[in-house]
């Protein structure tokens, strides 16, 4: 763990500034699968409009420095609600839905999102994007990626930090009972409807505070990359990664991260390579890459016998 | 007192008729046995109690509060706990992650102090009443096994201790014996009554094992095509002429 900390603290020393710029998405993507694993991993429902909630935070924190001049971490904390109550707003219907009538109803959020950024360009940019100040933290302007790296990994510490205590309390155990039984659930007193309201307010909260990182980080914003291939790939991080964990979701993000990057240019291409990922994995590794190191570590350990 | 009582309540899916018109009063702190042959409506009638599904017509009353309509989990929050026919656990989490979401009311703590982790004190006692739990159940030695891995008798144990961790004032068990042993049932039910004495527990106990019934129910209501049939102490209702009937019928056609 502190050797972890300690690597990933003194690791901008060693990178160059495209692999600096790629870790910094790392930390972006752990945050809004984190948020991703807590809706689909735990709480049982697909989402296919997890980017439509980073434009919603990119798009409003960087809005909000734009257009009143209020510094950075205010713009973020006010976009990461602004998503999170827009996710509140798509979970209170979406509550009574699973399945294929989620994933359509997500999808139609998502082409809503897209249509609204491209329809007001006067505010958002339009399909012609739109260009994000550097931040400006405690009145010190954040210039060099360096810094910029510290301020995304404490970003991603804290939301890993939320998304495991959530994971390990009751209502981690609400989203896991969910999932698994809603009969049982409710038979607990576990009330359904709310708590998928829950799972979607905090999944669309992680997302709206890893877009308005992102808006900082890449310092430009293209709606295109709110779309449904970044929907896709946050679905893959999660899947490849170990659905329901923590864990999974960090390492589906950093380890997934690079791969768009290494594919630039060939758009397509770079979809196909997640397709067959995200299907790979579904297929041979149904409980990611967090189960696979589960099974490899109790090979080592002796269990004991399921029957005395 | 009546906790639980039940006027001209039917349930029919599509065409079938499932309930009929039952009635039945239940006295608090007691134990009650339901008993009748494959089809009678038994798993039906504890479905409409706990909310599950929806009677076309009659009223259920608990602690005199109309439950009629009301959402599984409402009547769940006012006191109604459940087991399963064919058990309903959380099969990918442990045996001991199943009982603690079975205290999901129980040691409530707030959403921002959970994602804060500043509820050490709530989950600590969570715990402990747990452990307790799986103790008395003798289901300790499971307590990290995954739920889906285990026999179906000892999964009916945890679901017997998941309900109870709700703290319930009516628990309704839908053969919670079956898959056991004898040794394992009559272990379990001693555990169950013993608890539900000095938790003042009224149990609803369906029950196809004549035997484990007339030990343990003081009251036993028979069902029989979707109609209560005979009503008594075990002794009266296995001397009625009408439900030997029933049970021989059953047992001439299979
Ligand atoms: N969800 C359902 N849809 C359609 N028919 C159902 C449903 N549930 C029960 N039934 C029917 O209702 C009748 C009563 O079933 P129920 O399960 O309540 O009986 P039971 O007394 O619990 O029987 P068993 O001893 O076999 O568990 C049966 O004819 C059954 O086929
Ligand atoms: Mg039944």
């Amino acid at each position: 763990m502190l050797g972890a900390a300690a690597v990933l603290c003194v690791a901008p020393l060693a990178l160059g500034s495209y692999q600096l710029y790629l870790a910094q998405l790392m930390m972006i993507n752990v945050i809004a699968a984190a948020g991703l694993n807590l809706l689909t991993g735990n709480c049982g429902q697909i989402s296919l409009c997890h980017s439509s909630f980073m434009a919603i935070g990119a798009y409003a924190s960087a809005l909000v420095v734009i257009r009143t001049g209020l510094s950075f971490l205010p713009a973020l904390a006010i976009g990461t609600f602004a998503a999170a109550l827009l996710g509140a707003c798509l979970g209170y219907p979406a509550r009574r839905l699973s399945g294929l009538y989620l994933a359509l109803v997500t999808l139609g959020f998502l082409q809503l999102v897209q249509i609204l950024i491209e329809e007001f360009p006067e505010l958002t940019g339009g399909v012609r994007g739109l260009s994000v100040p550097k931040p400006q933290v405690l009145g010190y302007a954040i210039r060099s990626d360096f810094a910029l790296y510290y301020v995304l990994l404490g970003a991603a510490a804290f939301a890993v930090f939320l998304a495991d205590n959530l994971q390990r309390s009751r209502f981690g155990r609400a989203f896991n009972a969910v999932r698994q039984s809603a009969f049982a659930a409710q038979a607990l007193g576990i009330p359904l409807g709310r708590t998928k309201l829950v799972a979607f307010t905090l999944a669309a909260g992680f997302a709206g505070l890893s877009g308005g990182l992102m808006a900082v980080a890449v310092g430009f914003m293209d709606p295109t990359e709110f779309g449904i291939s970044t929907s896709l790939r946050q679905i893959t991080f999660i899947v490849v990664g170990g659905l329901g964990s923590v864990a999974g979701s960090v390492l589906g993000a950093v380890l997934l991260t690079g791969l768009p990057e290494f594919l630039r240019g060939t758009q397509e291409y770079a979809d196909l390579v997640y397709a067959a990922i995200l299907l790979g994995s579904l297929l041979f590794m149904p409980r990611g890459i967090k189960g696979l190191l589960d099974d490899l570590w109790s090979l080592r350990l002796v269990r004991k016998p399921a029957t005395p | 007192m009546t906790l639980l009582s039940l006027e001209g309540v039917s349930v029919s899916f599509g065409g079938v008729a499932a309930v009929r018109e039952v009635a039945m009063r239940i006295e608090a702190g007691e134990i009650r046995g339901l008993i009748g042959p494959n089809g009678a409506g038994k798993t039906s009638l504890i479905n409409a109690i706990a909310g599950v599904v929806t009677p076309q017509s009659g009223s259920i009353r608990f602690e005199d509060r109309e439950i009629t309509r009301l959402a599984p989990e409402r009547i769940s929050s006012l006191g109604v706990g459940r087991t399963f026919q064919h058990v309903e656990l959380f099969r990918d989490e442990t045996v001991i992650e199943n009982v603690l979401t079975g205290l999901y009311r129980h040691h409530v703590y707030g959403l921002a102090p959970a994602m804060l982790g500043l509820r050490r004190g709530a989950e600590a006692q969570a715990r402990r009443e747990a452990a307790e739990l799986l103790r008395m159940f003798e289901l300790s030695s499971f307590a990290h096994a995954r739920a889906g891995d285990l026999p179906f008798g000892i999964q009916k144990r945890v679901d017997l201790a998941r309900a109870i961790a709700a703290r319930p004032k009516l628990l309704l068990l839908d053969e919670p014996v079956s898959g056991m042993s004898e040794a394992e049932a009559n272990a379990a039910i001693a555990t169950a009554r013993s608890l539900a004495h000095e938790r003042g527990v009224t149990l609803l106990i369906v029950e196809h094992n004549m035997r484990v019934m007339m030990r343990l129910a003081e009251r036993i209501t028979v069902m029989h095509r979707g109609r209560v049939l005979a009503e008594g102490t075990p002794a009266e209702v296995s001397a009625d002429p009408a439900v030997i009937d029933a049970y021989l019928g059953e047992v001439a056609h299979a």
